[in-house]
């Protein structure tokens, strides 16, 4: 009995050991240093999302679109250096989550770690808003020490991110102009629409701030009315009254993590509004739609956030989201719009106004390396993360998917072309198209 | 190098969130609180230096008494509720804490800029470190000597009267107020100093993160925090330590090139720890082996 015992002590000590040895090496192998004598040059971009958690779906798009197109430069010769030598790019793709840690914790390898020249990432606002902190705020200020690498992000959305740091550029889409454009138009559409309401769920500060600073105060701009007042405070100006708004729709918002929302589609529905906003992300947009379809509730006008105009809205709930206006940076409309749409299905993702930034990112780097003269030796790395970062900021226009992309040099921000897209039988069809 | 000086804090932090559960989980309690203390540190102490511009360390020393106040409060109605119930009680607190600061806006300016917590906005620019030229070795350092501390007084206490005290409590409530022991002093001092270490972890991971928000303090992070001691054993404070690093070292840090199969793996791992080791992956077989490693135990 003893010896069985003392057997089986032993087995455990030995499996435990063998489950600790293998961590140990798993740990190893992960954190080993890459070979740094490599005989072929390469530009090396290294990009990371949420490819884990709720949001795994935004990080699985980019990494499929950034696949993509960094195959099609490959296939179309590489990148030129500035020594006239053509090199492959080479992608190494993180998965941070929505998690600030791990944004901050994957920018902190990839700078020190490996040889990439620029990041693309992260996928949400508040790992963006974190990760950007850590870098130099002001370029060749030696009191600061925040890290000093490029960074291009595809996805985080919400306004004013990039201006953190002169390291930090983003290529995303401009809500305020689209969603001034969108209205504009909706009241040329529906000239019988007067009235407003609408929901937003509050605990993501991009679907919250999007709703108070820009939805509800440009539907205002352009003539709608909050059903039963309460918003004087909004000018139309961006940010104006802001607190009015949430106040106003305190009874019809929820939580990303909410599975109900019967309380909030009776509000929507009390309020008999022409045109009701459904600010929120693709799963509790889909949620909120449901309960709305089951309440028979049909306004004239349905519009939801930027975020929501993807796959996985439509995959989610098609039929309630019919007939749903959503502005967007990205539909396959134009020859390379259908062709990166094509790739990311390819490579088990989608194209989206998120996701297919990332092809727009990956030729941005390209044309910045070879208008840079970037070396890609290890004995150039910090000076070549130098001329990218320059080159980014010295950008005016670059080609976009959807037309010709501008830039907003001090602020390290976009101004992408975008177009009006509605759910229509489990598609998004475009209706409108301002370029 | 910044990579793993960045790490290394990260571990740094974390054990002290750790051990902030651990102090209680000496006495038998089991607090999701630790979430909300974090919180308080990490905002209190990022007012302190972005709108007051108090330099980091008295910063960092209010923050943790604010929260080794308000756990203080939360003492005592938790001195009415165990178990399962004393569970659900401090989850509450720590989603008001998180609403409380979901909801605080306190902006002021500064420059060309307004700084201090925004709502859902988060609180950014806690930039106290980097814009003081700290590098990554001396912000390592820093947050190391809390740590190191911090585990120093809990290791002394535990060798003392105090330890044996908390641990009394923790094993038989009934005995040890039969031997004289004052229970409410014993769990409040306990919530109090547990308290008064996630603290001063939260101040800590403020201005190494230089932005926080509401959901950096969910119960994901309460339940880390007590995952810590559980995982790493309540023999040692080393357990805190040796578990933090498997947890956020190994599993978070190492399997990040597994891609989609990460989240599998961490959670097998966890599970295979747990069976192979159920008192904690540093319990005191453990303890003993590596003193006799070390030639520690005493023995010829």
């Amino acid at each position: 009995m003893e010896n069985s015992t003392r057997s089986g002590t032993s087995i455990r000590a030995m499996t435990f050991a063998s489950v600790a040895a293998a961590a140990l090496a798993v740990t190893l192998t992960a954190f080993a240093q890459p070979a740094l004598a490599e005989t072929e040059r390469t530009v090396k971009i290294a990009g990371w999302g949420a490819k884990s958690g709720p949001l795994r779906s935004f990080g699985v798009n980019s990494e499929a679109v950034l696949t993509a197109a960094v195959q099609a430069i490959n296939d179309a010769g590489g990148v030129k250096l500035g020594d006239g030598t053509m090199a492959k790019m080479e992608l190494t793709y993180y998965d941070s989550a929505c998690n600030a840690d791990q944004a901050i914790s994957v920018a902190r390898k990839v700078e020190s770690q490996t040889e990439a020249l620029i990041g693309i990432g992260p996928t949400c606002s508040g790992a963006a808003a974190a990760m950007y902190g850590i870098f130099q705020k002001t370029v060749g200020d030696a009191s600061d020490t925040g890290l000093q690498f490029p960074i291009l992000t595809d996805t985080a959305i919400r306004p004013g991110l990039a201006k953190k740091s002169q390291w930090t550029f983003r290529n995303v889409p401009n809500e305020i102009a689209m969603y001034d454009a969108l209205f504009e138009w909706l009241r040329t559409q529906y000239p019988d629409a007067e009235t407003i309401y609408g929901g937003t769920e509050t605990d993501q500060a991009h679907s919250r701030l999007t709703f108070a600073l820009v939805i509800v105060p440009m539907a205002k701009k352009h003539g709608f009315e909050w059903v039963g007042g309460g918003i004087e405070g909004v000018t139309g100006k961006v940010g104006e009254g802001r607190e009015n708004v949430m106040e106003a729709s305190k009874s019809s918002n929820w939580l990303m993590a909410d599975t109900n929302f019967s309380v909030q589609a009776r509000a929507f529905k009390k309020s008999g509004a022409d045109m009701m906003i459904i600010s929120s992300h693709p799963f509790t947009t889909c949620g909120m739609l449901k309960e709305m379809k089951r309440q028979r509730i049909n306004p004239k006008v349905l519009v939801g956030l930027t975020s929501s105009s993807s796959a996985e809205t439509l995959k989610g709930c098609s039929d309630a989201a019919e007939g749903m206006y959503i502005p967007t940076g990205f539909a396959p409309i134009t020859e390379a719009a259908a062709q990166v749409a094509a790739l990311a299905e390819a490579n088990g993702g989608s194209a989206d106004l998120h996701s297919a930034a990332a092809w727009e990112n990956a030729h941005i780097i390209k044309q910045v390396v070879e208008a840079t003269g970037v070396m890609a030796k290890p004995d150039t790395l910090v000076a070549d993360r130098r001329k990218v970062r320059d080159g980014l900021e010295a950008l005016a226009n670059v080609d976009g998917l959807m037309g010709a992309i501008g830039r907003v040099q001090d602020e390290g921000e976009s101004i992408k072309p975008y177009v009006f897209v509605q759910a229509d039988a489990g598609s998004w069809t475009v209706v409108h198209d301002p370029r | 190098m910044a990579y793993y000086l960045g790490l290394v804090q990260l571990i740094g932090i974390h054990t002290l969130l750790g051990l902030s559960a651990y102090v209680l989980m000496l006495t038998g309690q089991l607090s999701l609180g630790q979430a909300g203390f974090f919180a308080i540190g990490a905002y209190s102490a990022g007012i302190l230096t972005v709108i007051f511009e108090l330099p980091v360390l008295p910063a960092l020393l209010a923050g943790a008494l604010i929260a080794a106040f308000f756990a203080f409060l939360v003492g005592f109605p938790a001195l009415r509720v165990k178990g399962l119930m004393l569970v659900v009680a401090t989850i509450a607190f720590s989603e008001f804490v998180r609403l409380f600061f979901f909801n605080l806006s306190w902006r002021v300016p500064r420059g060309d800029i307004s700084v201090g917590p925004d709502s859902t906005n988060g609180f950014r620019e806690i930039r106290y470190f980097v814009a003081n030229g700290w590098s990554a070795f001396e912000i390592t350092a820093f947050v190391w000597i809390f740590v190191i501390l911090v585990m120093a007084l809990l290791w002394w206490a535990d060798r003392s009267r105090a330890g044996a005290v908390l641990r009394a409590v923790g094993e038989d409530e009934l005995a040890a107020q039969s031997v004289g022991i004052n229970l409410t002093a014993v769990k409040v001092a306990a919530m109090t100093a547990g308290g008064f270490i996630a603290g001063i972890g939260g101040a800590l991971y403020a201005h190494t993160a230089t932005y926080i928000d509401h959901l950096t303090f969910t119960v994901l992070l309460a339940t880390f925090a007590i995952a810590y001691p559980i995982l790493g054993g309540l023999s040692s404070v080393f357990g805190t330590l040796v578990a933090v690093i498997f947890i956020q070292g190994v599993l978070v840090e190492g399997l990040r090139f597994l891609g989609d199969w990460r989240n599998i793996v961490f959670g097998l791992l966890i599970i295979a720890a747990m069976n192979l080791k159920p008192s904690g992956l540093f319990d005191a077989p453990t303890a003993r082996m590596l003193k006799r490693a070390v030639g520690l135990d005493g023995r010829g």
